[in-house]
């Protein structure tokens, strides 16, 4: 079988060519399936409403990852230390908590983690108007955009004060021009954004099986008034006029359906969400399945607060303790808030005393950082509570986070009243009566007291510090300083490379 | 086996087959080799009579010749011999090896070259440097042997790959070498499959000159690596067992309970905490957490068996190995256990057409827990963990009442519950506890690596070959968790077990076809070529089952009847990653003397967009063999001499898939509704960037090679590498509001240094003598990041340190340690009160005496985050190993050592948030009073002047280390001895690896990739014995 030496050569070009014909396009691949492209997305209803939930994904922010709103709040209050395991366990906190919260020190995700809820709404809110779907909910879905955009702002806006604002997509030849606006323009565009949304959204949320967590009008309006109420340019007769609309009379039944619970503890009993007295709630579930590669990014859906205020490796050795799931010990209440509540009726539901319970050796736990013995009970973990589902039951927590509630719009309009007259001692009359407290008369001073009583540890006391101008002298041994603590320092990142320049003092 | 059998017959009958001659005279003789060992299937060929015959088994021939012809006598690796015949009928041959120097062959890529006439900086491990050595990984064999590489193992439990740096950081990404294994590209995950007794020969890829010939990839270096072929002739049986025990070579100095309890009561007082334990003498030692994991006799297994051989037409290699290791950190959850099986042939299929293949294949089980992570585990354990609980907890009450009395605690043989920490919980664990939850947990992977090829030779010269490479790997786990209970913040409830299965595949096609042709002592050598290049082709699958009705992992299987509820599942598909090539090559030289080589690369990858698919990668290199000029006179000193220069640009797309692309994202979800169940949310990832493209490395590398006094090889590189628009992740501004951040090409980093290699090799007397030493010597420094940009955010992470520990700054080397600087301790309140800035007040009024003085490098009067300084290098500047072999009679003694300079380790290992963790006995000398220390500062709960929360350069201990790796002695018996067995060669030896490490570093081992001790498995001391036999 002799060939000539020309078909061998013949034959191996021919594989050659063969295979060097497969040109450029074997080196288009395709995109991944699962992982749709920009330009391809947005077709329909259904893909925008996953636009719509990734803008009200951003809400975990009060109570999802260990950079929570609510127990860093808590901490640079008068009422809770920062606590955890050590001095240096969670800088963010522990940082605010002593005032020496520095720009490197404020975890950036309390900054970017709203911008990426308002670049979500802004990305939708382009999108919408060439999506081909039923126009009222076109509405419905852009009116729940512009408000929570107007929400994301309102936060950055009373932590930074300081800060961009962002009412459309950014052009990349833009990206590092931007400047911070003035806090007026801010919250003028707040005021109007959440206006607007009011009137587009439904009254209240009747599907409640498909639609509870949505935005309803009464959300939004209670809202704006608290906004009206922080407002800078003193806009508290506008913040009251919203908020009475939310309240109707005090201790009855608003226009929305809203009315005060009327046993307090039972807005700590997990499985009351969404109850009469919610107003925006934020969701929580225990199956979202979160492990910690995936917890704080967005695709967990466990409430943290349970865990980080749990009780370090806590241990029970007579059943008449408290069943707790151990956590982190974040929070402890200090000995002066311990000693204003303790006779208050609401103390039971507030404030777990492993104190006493270790007294009556009941209990052994590891006093953490600050310990006091005084734990947050709203938010205490039950080993009942823990999640069994996939993932880190630690992480699964599903107890929901009531942001605004209804005794909180009432002490809001009472304090947008001036603290003064019949209505806002009917409101202030109305929370104290739910817990059997009799009426005092009504000021600013009572309403703040009354405030820090019913709202200890859900993270609106620094606010309300604040927002009245005491926090200087309320916090001044905690080291707060006037004229700078009142807003926290723009995080050390945002101020690289950017226009972005530093808050005073910082 | 009995395919093998049919295998090995065939050959055998080949072999015999004599071909039978008329009308001459019959000649007979024995070949043998300078030892005077047969040697079976040598040619001899009968000038005159175009025709030849091979030696038997014995190496004796036998064939017809013309009574005044003559017989030449040739045999692959011997030079050639010829005898008149002049009537004689008995002629014995004695062959003696070639010289290995001279003719030493070095793969390049797409073929091999004369070392003497290679241009690039090559260096090259070979077989006959690693025999009998029992080394686990393919890294291994490099690290200390071949200049210009670091290599630093990542953990020392068995099976673990190590970090590979080829001429330095190349990028901030990937740094990772280019595998090629026969041919195929391999990730580097993917090597450890390979026997070490496999390799015929790695050779290193250095400069650019010699990279470029794998064009977009090679960037980062190329490791060639070529398996063993079989010989023709000469069937060789080759055998390798050894067999012996590990313990750990160094544990930290932890306090005792005594010790311990002082100086948590210290603490404590000092932040007007109660105290913990009023007697701290009642203690005693306490527990010794180290011991109760380490173990000192893990037991080491590995056996090698090889078969080759075959003939003109055919050889073929055929090997078995397997490797069995214990870990000497929790042995039950620590071992690694492989199997290989290798088959290598070429086939001469006709004058023109050969065939040739590999192919490997291995099974890999692998049992281990993660290490170096301060967030728990059982290293971490052992470290952070007080001494005054207990291992196991004896006393009946308590052992019966909270905490032991919850579901899960587990208890040893006895019944007695392992001990639980009042002090330190979190993710501290007892170890022995936490090894309970990992047994008969494992991973496992098959991987089959192969190629075949076909080569045409129609003319002399010319060469066509098309080649066919393939990676298949199956990879997964098993894995069982039990209700456990270690302390109430860690703890299970509800058992699983879960299961994973994937599947890994790539594949490439080349074609080249190469002309060799020489004119009038012009040598040409002209490669062109084409690859096509698929990988990532992969998915998985993964599921749970939680609830097994089960309490044990014995128990465990997926035959339950779960119900659905109670099963999670996943899958994903990888995104194929496709390359295409077109390749040429141009080695010419005159006489030997001199040399030129030019590469041409044009690579297309499917990870760019449109405007940037494709990118050309060109080199250019020359050399001069001086020592063969007319005026180089014959000299004692200088033997001979080369020099040689080459500049090359290579490249990387090391970056991930669709970068160019803005795709959207999932996991931003809501729950909406009151079912509980999670809505998914999408919204845009980052920015697309439609312009990214290659990271482009030019180097400049210029050397020599040069024989010394006759015994000497030096050989000598000094080079330049620049590496431009680096692929990197761009952090954008947070207001941007972009979930993930989008690439960029920014960034340019220089390396620069030098390679040095010496080799000595004199018999003196029944002495031989045989030293390798080199050393390499690396700048690093990162020299653009961007306009207007002068380092990068992020960095290393520790804890929950605000602050990144390192920074990627300009002027600076790649991921610097970044932190606070001491400067000294307060002794006293009025040393405090002297640090004070220009208006007067304290720089430090947190301080007080004991605690550090931070520099205020700013000189703004306060102590911030821009007081940080650049406080170190994790790279180190000198990387050198040293060898010696000294053979007499049938004695054989190797000692190896490696080690580096230069380099800072940032020791992490205590848990700042746990206060209750235990120090190591360092603390022993903190500051107590004036005048006590003036490093190690006073112990405080809250330390509020930061001195351990701050990263500082009291974390930073040199890295600096020199360790005795191999010492090796063997004895091989006389010949004479076991010739009547068939044996060729029969060896025993003792080998101890790593059994002298000199380093100040105080943590457990100074070997580590990454600069950031957070507890590594240490590396093991082991002892071996080993037997080789060789028939």
């Amino acid at each position: 079988m002799k060939l000539k030496n020309s078909s061998y050569l013949f034959f191996v070009l021919g594989i050659l060519l063969s295979v060097t014909s497969c040109s450029d396009e074997t080196l288009n691949v395709e995109p991944p399936k699962g992982t749709p492209l920009e330009e391809n997305y947005y077709q329909n209803e259904a893909e925008a409403y996953t636009g719509l939930i990734a803008v009200y994904d951003i809400l975990n922010k009060q109570s999802g990852g260990f950079d929570n709103f609510i127990t860093m709040l808590n901490a640079g209050s008068d009422d809770h230390y920062a606590g955890g395991g050590s001095a240096t366990d969670g800088a963010g906190m522990q940082s605010f908590s002593n005032y020496t919260i520095s720009s490197s020190t404020i975890p950036t995700s309390f900054w970017r983690h709203y911008y990426q809820g308002i670049f979500r709404a802004n990305t939708l809110l382009e999108k919408l108007p060439n999506i081909p779907m039923d126009a009222a909910k076109k509405a419905r879905f852009r009116a729940e955009c512009i408000a929570l955009r107007a929400y994301f702002h309102f936060e950055l806006v009373r932590c930074f004060k300081n800060v961009p604002l962002i009412t459309s997509l950014i052009p990349a030849s833009e990206i590092y021009s931007v400047k911070q606006a003035q806090p007026e323009a801010i919250y003028a565009q707040i005021e109007k954004d959440l206006a607007e949304a009011m009137d587009a959204l439904p009254f209240k949320i009747t599907n409640t099986t498909e639609e509870s967590g949505r935005w309803s009008k009464g959300t939004v309006q209670a809202l704006l008034g608290k906004v009206y109420l922080y407002d800078p340019s003193n806009k508290k007769a506008l913040a009251a006029t919203e908020l009475a609309a939310v309240n109707g009379t005090p201790g009855g039944i608003s226009q929305y359906g809203y009315k005060l619970l009327s046993n307090f503890s039972d807005l700590w009993v997990i499985s009351n969400k969404f109850n009469s007295e919610s107003i925006l709630e934020i969701s929580h579930t225990d199956q979202g399945n979160t492990g910690w590669g995936n917890w704080g990014s967005g695709s967990d859906e466990g409430n943290s607060i349970n865990q980080m205020v749990g009780i370090r490796n806590y241990n029970r050795s007579s059943f008449s303790a408290p069943d707790y799931a151990a956590g982190w010990s974040f929070n402890p209440f200090t000995d002066a808030f311990y000693d204003i509540i303790k006779t208050d009726p609401r103390f039971a539901a507030t404030v777990a005393d492993l104190k006493s319970l270790e007294a009556q050796g009941k209990i052994t736990y590891e006093h953490g950082y600050q310990d006091t013995g005084y734990y947050l009970k709203k938010f205490m973990p039950m080993k009942s509570d823990f999640s069994t589902n996939g993932g880190n039951g630690e992480l699964n927590y599903k107890q929901n986070i009531m942001v605004i509630r209804l005794a909180d719009t009432y002490l809001m309009e009472a304090e947008a009243l001036g603290g003064t007259g019949a209505r806002a001692q009917a409101l202030l009359d109305a929370v104290r009566a739910r817990v059997g407290l009799p009426t005092i008369p009504v000021s600013i001073d009572i309403i703040l007291a009354e405030r820090r009583l019913e709202f200890a540890g859900e993270g609106h006391r620094w606010f309300d510090l604040v927002r009245t101008g005491r926090a200087a002298k309320v916090l001044a041994s905690r080291g707060f300083i006037a004229g700078k603590n009142e807003i926290w320092p723009i995080p050390l990142k945002e101020l690289e490379n950017t226009q972005i320049v530093q808050n005073p003092n910082y | 086996m009995k395919l093998t059998k049919l295998f090995m017959l065939c050959f055998l009958s080949l072999l015999f087959s004599v071909y039978g001659q008329a009308q001459d005279i019959v000649v007979k003789g024995k070949i043998v080799d300078e030892k005077g060992f047969s040697i079976p299937g040598a040619t001899i060929l009968i000038k005159g009579a175009t025709k030849s015959t091979v030696s038997n088994i014995d190496g004796d021939y036998e064939t017809k010749a013309p009574r005044n012809g003559s017989l030449t006598v040739s045999y692959i690796g011997y030079n050639s011999v010829s005898e008149n015949i002049s009537g004689r009928t008995k002629i014995d041959f004695k062959l003696v090896l070639t010289s290995q120097e001279l003719q030493e062959i070095v793969v390049v890529g797409y073929g091999t070259q004369k070392k003497s006439v290679i241009t690039g900086s090559i260096s090259s491990v070979k077989a006959k440097d690693l025999e009998d050595l029992p080394i686990t990984r393919i890294e291994q064999s490099l690290q200390g042997r071949v200049s210009g590489v670091f290599i630093a193992a990542n953990s020392g439990a068995p099976g673990s790959s190590s970090t590979v740096r080829v001429r330095g950081i190349t990028s901030l990404g990937n740094n990772e070498p280019l595998w090629v294994i026969d041919g195929v590209i391999v990730d580097s995950g993917g090597i450890g499959f390979l026997n070490q007794s496999d390799i015929e020969s790695v050779e290193v890829l250095k400069d650019a000159a010699s990279q470029a010939i794998y064009g977009a990839r090679s960037a980062a270096g190329v490791i060639l690596i070529t398996t063993k072929k079989g010989k023709a002739g000469k069937m060789s049986v080759s055998y390798t067992g050894y067999t012996g025990f590990s313990s750990p070579a160094r544990k930290l100095k932890m306090l005792n309970a005594t010790e311990y309890a002082t100086l948590n009561n210290e603490s404590r007082a000092a932040s007007n905490l109660d105290i913990q334990f009023p007697n701290p003498e009642s203690y005693g030692v306490g527990t010794n957490w180290q011991d109760a994991i380490f173990n000192k006799s893990a037991f080491r297994l590995g056996h090698d068996v090889s078969i080759s051989g075959g003939n003109e037409k055919s050889t073929f290699y055929v090997s078995f190995g397997m490797l069995d290791q214990e870990g000497i950190v929790a042995t039950d959850v620590s071992s690694y256990n492989r199997k290989n099986i290798r088959l290598n042939s070429t086939h001469k299929i006709s004058k023109i057409f050969t065939f040739g293949q590999t192919l490997g294949y291995s099974r890999e089980k692998n049992i281990g827990f993660g290490s170096n992570n301060e967030f728990g585990g059982v290293l971490s354990s052992a470290i952070n963990l007080d001494p005054i609980t207990p291992l196991v907890e004896t006393d009946p009450t308590k052992a019966n009442a909270s905490p032991y009395n919850n579901a899960g605690v587990f208890r040893d043989s006895h019944g007695n519950p392992y001990g639980i920490s009042r002090y330190v919980a979190q993710e501290m664990s007892n170890p022995l506890a936490n090894m309970q939850t990992m047994l008969g947990n494992y991973g496992w992977s098959d991987n089959f690596v192969g190629n075949a090829y076909l080569e045409a030779e129609p003319i002399k010269g010319l060469k066509f070959r098309s080649t066919m490479g393939a990676k298949l790997a199956y990879y997964g786990g098993e894995s069982f968790t039990p209700v456990f209970f270690f302390n109430s913040s860690n703890s299970n409830s509800i058992n699983n077990l879960s299961s994973s299965n994937n599947r890994g595949f790539g594949w490439n096609i080349e074609n080249t076809a190469s002309y060799a042709k020489s004119i009038f002592n012009h040598n040409f050598t002209v490669l062109i070529g084409q690859g096509h290049y698929v990988d990532n082709i992969t998915n998985g699958k993964g599921v749970t089952y939680r609830n097994l009705p089960i309490t044990s992992y014995k128990d465990a299987s997926f035959n339950y009847g779960t119900p659905q509820a109670d099963i999670d599942g996943y899958a994903y598909v990888g995104s194929e990653r496709v390359v295409n090539s077109y390749f040429s090559r141009l080695n010419y030289d005159f006489k030997e003397k001199y040399l030129v080589t030019g590469i041409i690369r044009r690579d297309g990858s499917s990870r760019f967009g449109s405007n940037n698919k494709y990118g050309t990668f060109p080199s250019f290199s020359l050399g001069w063999v001086v020592s063969k000029e007319e005026f180089w006179k014959e000299n004692k000193f200088v033997n001979q001499l080369k020099l040689r220069g080459g500049y090359g640009v290579t490249g990387s797309d090391a970056i991930g898939d669709f970068k160019y692309l803005s795709t959207i994202g999932g996991g931003r979800n809501y729950t909406v509704g009151t079912s509980g169940s999670v809505t998914v949310g999408f919204s845009p990832n980052a920015p697309s960037n439609p312009d990214l493209k290659w990271e482009e490395t030019s180097q400049l590398n210029i050397g020599f090679e040069a024989r010394l006094f006759q015994d000497f090889n030096l050989s000598f590189d000094l080079y330049n590498k620049k590496t431009t628009g680096i692929l990197q992740d761009i952090e954008l501004p947070g207001y941007l509001g972009s979930t993930g951040n989008p690439s960029a090409n920014i960034a340019d980093i220089l390396n620069k240094g030098f390679d040095l290699e010496l080799g000595y090799k004199k018999k003196i007397g029944a002495f031989n003598i045989a030293a390798n030493a080199n050393v390499s010597y690396l700048q690093n420094e990162v020299t653009f990041l961007g306009n207007g940009i002068t380092f990068l955010s992020g960095g290393a992470g520790y804890q929950a340190s605000t602050y990144p520990l390192t920074r990627t700054q300009v002027g600076q080397t790649v991921n610097s340690f970044y932190g606070f600087q001491t400067d000294g301790i307060f002794q006293n309140q009025a040393e405090v009160n002297a640090y004070t800035n220009p208006t007067g007040s304290l720089i430090q009024p947190n301080a007080a005496p004991g605690d550090f003085r931070w520099k205020d490098n700013d000189g703004d009067g306060a102590i911030t985050e821009k007081d940080r300084a650049f406080i170190g290098s994790p790279l180190p500047d000198y990387t050198f190993g040293l060898t010696l072999n000294i053979e007499y009679k049938g004695f054989d003694v190797l000692a190896f050592g490696q080690g580096v300079t230069g380099n800072k380790i940032f020791q992490g290992l205590r848990r700042l948030d746990i206060a209750n963790a235990n120090y190591q006995t360092t603390a022993l000398g903190r500051w107590t009073g004036e005048g006590t220390s003036n490093t190690f500062p006073r112990l405080t709960n809250n330390d509020p002047n930061n001195n351990f929360s701050n990263p500082s350069n009291f974390y930073l201990q040199d890295g600096d280390y020199f360790r005795i790796k191999t010492i090796q002695v063997g004895y091989s018996l006389p010949v004479t001895a076991i010739e009547h067995a068939g044996m060729s060669r029969a060896r025993i030896y003792v080998t101890g690896e790593n059994l002298f490490t000199f380093t100040k570093y105080t943590g457990f081992d100074p070997e580590i990739g990454g600069g950031i001790d957070k507890g590594y498995y240490p590396q093991a001391k082991t002892v071996l014995v080993g037997l080789n036999v060789q028939f």
